[in-house]
């Protein structure tokens, strides 16, 4: 079981859709496949169709007095399961500091899991918190997206700083440019200048689309709704990078 | 594939639900059609119609029903797009294995599919896999949505012109409250939990049911009726096993038909030999001689038909380095196992064949003689089983005690025979006897038996290789081959003095008291 952590400190960049998209594509290779939806917004549950309602909301979550895999909805996809989200979850961070180890929580509540699935993504919430640092102990990978604007630049500096002083040498950050709009001149002069900046980022771009941002309307995955196109074709090439990078 | 109007030729789309989903299986009341149903299942909850297909289904198993008997369904679908193997589970309607597949290979090796091949190969042996029936059938894949249009659970209605629809529910995580609901307004409306393949309401259409062939016998008498009556059924039986298996012998279809063939042969002719003066003596004699000439013309396809059988077994008894060397024996006997096929399907459809046959079954048909002249004719059944198993019996014990480890080979197959003899006329009447006392009594002579065939066989087959080495020798095979054959003949004999050994601790063990007690007391008059 690989873990896969879509993560940004900077909102509004295209996790969900990353993680979305990612998930129906690995379940459709074959892969049994979970979305954690960890944002209160709950856009992944609502990508699926799903009530982001979780019983007993977070700390019941948390305390592990239910099993994960009784919270856990089909998607209308075969191989692709969501855990939905919660509007507690907006205070993770608080339950999560009740517990002893706060950061390894998250690691605990999934292990039962990993005979079931294949890949597990963790569409998070933005910023850095202990719920982030928590999601880093047990991602083996951070995907991290970034638009090409000198503020995101910085934010994926920051986030390298953090992972350093933290020393966290198991997870595997993966950035790549989300939101690419190839008609503006910053844009490309970032997208040629970062790669001698960041080595680790990935060859493969998603381009500002229209039918993505169409997915909040469908309420599925683009490859649900979308056969070809510029879109999909990049959300595969990312996740075969991804995958021949594993 | 259409998912929410979309195409999606990707393979995880097809038809088949992914192998660890439980699915629940239903079937409709004759009278409602899946339209029907549809509109009146509307009215309690959100349906939405994802795609429908024609398909064919195919259901396949061999003669004598090995996958049948061993809880499978084989199934092929065939659709416009997708062609379908898939294996499941008789009493739950699960899937055991899926492959797309063309078309049905015939034996279990020639499968592509390794999943398919590992479930198969162990059931059907040598046995050839038949198409049973085909069915025409509409299938319709429905989802069943909530308010947001999400789908709750998956139904799939199978319609069939003759037979009652099917429905197949797969339930998606996580939502069990809406399964309920639906599995409630479906029980309602007059549909039963069944996991009933539809295999066998087709079969009931044409009359037939599963496991309509064995070629283990099962003969009801009346331990009263009169022994010409009760010898004339028991013929009439293998009569039938006889015809059931000729076509397919003739064609080939797998070595199992002449083998079962060949069964019924011989139960004939030893019935013939053991029952006597019971039918008319010139009958009598004259269909004896028949048979046997059957036997002698069936006898080289079926020796050749074990060398290849077993040639996995031959390769495995040499080093390994001289494996591959043994092909080109492989290759002479089956050349000359076809020969003798096309010779033996020859006088099979020749009237040498045919004729006898019918009088034969003639000859059966025919009432029986008011008032007989034949000493055993009249007698009770009973009596006559009795008296003739106890007979061979005590033979089988005397001949038995004879032979000593300097006997010749000789003795030790005429005693195989009389072991045969016997075995045939237990099986012939053991419903005349309480089930398990007969049973356990034909398992210690059969467990005697096994080593008596293996001593011949294995006698038989030293010589015959001795015999094919000389005819391969005019052929130009390589002379590695010879040695390898060298090997394998020593590892035969080897094999058939340790059968000769084991012949009189074998022995020993079905010559005692209480073996000799229960037959006695099972057939004593």
């Amino acid at each position: 079981m690989k873990i896969i952590a879509t993560f940004n400190i900077k909102g509004g960049v295209g996790k969900t859709s990353t993680a979305v998209n990612l998930a129906y594509l690995a379940a459709r290779g074959g892969s049994r496949t979970l979305v954690w939806d960890l944002d209160p917004q709950g856009a992944s549950s609502y990508y699926f169709r799903i009530k982001p309602k979780i019983k007993g909301g977070s700390k019941k979550l948390i305390e592990g007095k239910r099993e994960l895999d009784d919270m856990i909805k089909g998607t209308d996809f075969d191989n692709l399961d969501l855990l939905p989200s919660d509007f507690s979850f907006r205070n993770l961070d608080l339950v999560l500091e009740s517990k002893k180890k706060p950061t390894h929580q998250l690691e605990k509540l999934l292990k039962p899991l990993s005979q079931e699935y294949d890949f597990i993504f963790l569409d998070c919430p933005p910023s850095i918190s202990l719920l982030s640092e928590a999601v880093f102990k047990t991602a083996d990978i951070l995907l991290s997206p970034v638009i090409p604007t000198t503020l995101s630049i910085r934010t994926l500096d920051q986030l390298k700083q953090f992972l350093k002083k933290e020393n966290n040498k198991k997870i595997r950050v993966m950035p790549f440019f989300s939101m690419v709009d190839r008609r503006k001149k910053m844009h490309l002069e970032i997208l040629e200048t970062t790669p001698k900046q960041f080595p680790e980022l990935l060859k493969s771009a998603i381009p500002y689309a229209s039918d993505i941002e169409r997915m909040g309307l469908e309420r599925m995955p683009l490859g649900g709704f979308v056969k070809r196109g510029r879109s999909i074709q990049a959300y595969q090439d990312l996740w075969e990078e991804i995958n021949r990078n594993l | 594939m259409t998912v929410y109007g979309k195409d999606f030729p990707d393979k995880s789309f097809n038809d088949i639900p992914p192998m660890t989903t439980p699915t629940l299986n239903f079937e409709f009341p004759g009278y409602l059609t899946a339209n029907k149903f549809l509109s009146q299942l509307a009215d309690k909850a959100i349906l939405k119609p994802v795609s429908e297909h024609y398909t064919l289904k195919s259901y396949y198993d061999t003669f004598d029903w090995r996958l049948y008997r061993g809880g499978i369904i084989c199934e092929l679908n065939r659709s416009q797009t997708v062609s379908i193997l898939t294996l499941k589970n008789l009493h739950t309607g699960q899937l055991i294995a899926s492959a797309d597949i063309d078309s049905v290979p015939k034996f279990a090796k020639e499968f592509p599919s390794e999943n398919i091949r590992n479930v198969l190969a162990p059931l059907l042996e040598m046995r050839a896999l038949l198409p049973l029936t085909t069915l025409e059938c509409t299938r319709k894949f429905v989802n069943v949505l909530n308010k947001d249009e999400k789908t709750v659970l998956k139904l799939m209605i199978d319609t069939f012109e003759y037979i009652p629809c099917r429905l197949q529910l797969t339930p998606v995580k996580g939502y069990d409250k809406a399964a309920l609901k639906v599995i409630e307004a479906l029980i309602r409306i007059g549909l039963v939990e069944s996991n009933q393949p539809p295999l066998i309401d087709a079969l009931k259409t044409q009359g037939r049911k599963p496991k309509d062939y064995t070629s283990k016998l099962n003969i009801k008498l009346d331990p009263n009726m009169r022994s010409d009556l009760a010898v004339k059924y028991i013929f009439s039986y293998l009569l039938k096993a006889i015809k059931i298996n000729e076509q397919d012998t003739i064609a080939a279809t797998d070595s199992e038909f002449l083998h079962d063939f060949r069964v019924a042969v011989r139960r004939t002719r030893a019935g013939l030999n053991q029952l006597k003066n019971v039918l008319p003596d010139a009958e009598t004699a004259r269909f004896s001689h028949f048979f046997a000439w059957l036997g002698q013309i069936t006898t080289p396809t079926r020796d050749l038909d074990v060398y290849l059988l077993d040639f996995d077994n031959y390769k495995k008894s040499v080093p390994p380095a001289l494996r591959e060397d043994l092909n080109a024996l492989y290759d002479f006997i089956d050349r000359k196992q076809k020969q003798a096929q096309k010779n033996l399907a020859k006088k099979l459809k020749s009237p040498d064949y045919i004729a006898p046959l019918i009088e034969w079954e003639e000859f059966l048909r025919s009432p029986t003689i008011k008032k007989p002249t034949q000493a055993n004719a009249l007698l009770p059944i009973k009596t006559l089983a009795d008296k003739r198993i106890l007979k061979v019996f005590r033979r089988i014990i005397k001949d038995g005690q004879r032979i000593t480890d300097q006997s010749p080979p000789g003795e030790l197959h005429d005693l195989r025979k009389t072991c045969k003899k016997l075995r045939y006329l237990m099986e012939f009447f053991q419903n005349l006897y309480p089930k398990n006392e007969i049973k356990s009594l034909i398992k210690s002579l059969k467990h005697f038996q096994d080593i008596l065939g293996e001593f011949q066989d294995l006698e038989v087959q030293e010589i015959t290789l001795k015999k094919f080495s000389e005819e391969m020798m005019n052929e130009g095979v390589p002379a590695d081959t010879f040695l390898a054959m060298g090997v394998l003949i020593q590892t035969i004999d080897k094999r058939r003095q340790q059968a000769r050994e084991a012949f009189q601790e074998k022995f020993n063990a079905f010559d005692q008291p209480d073996i000799r007690d229960a037959f006695h007391s099972l057939f004593g008059c």
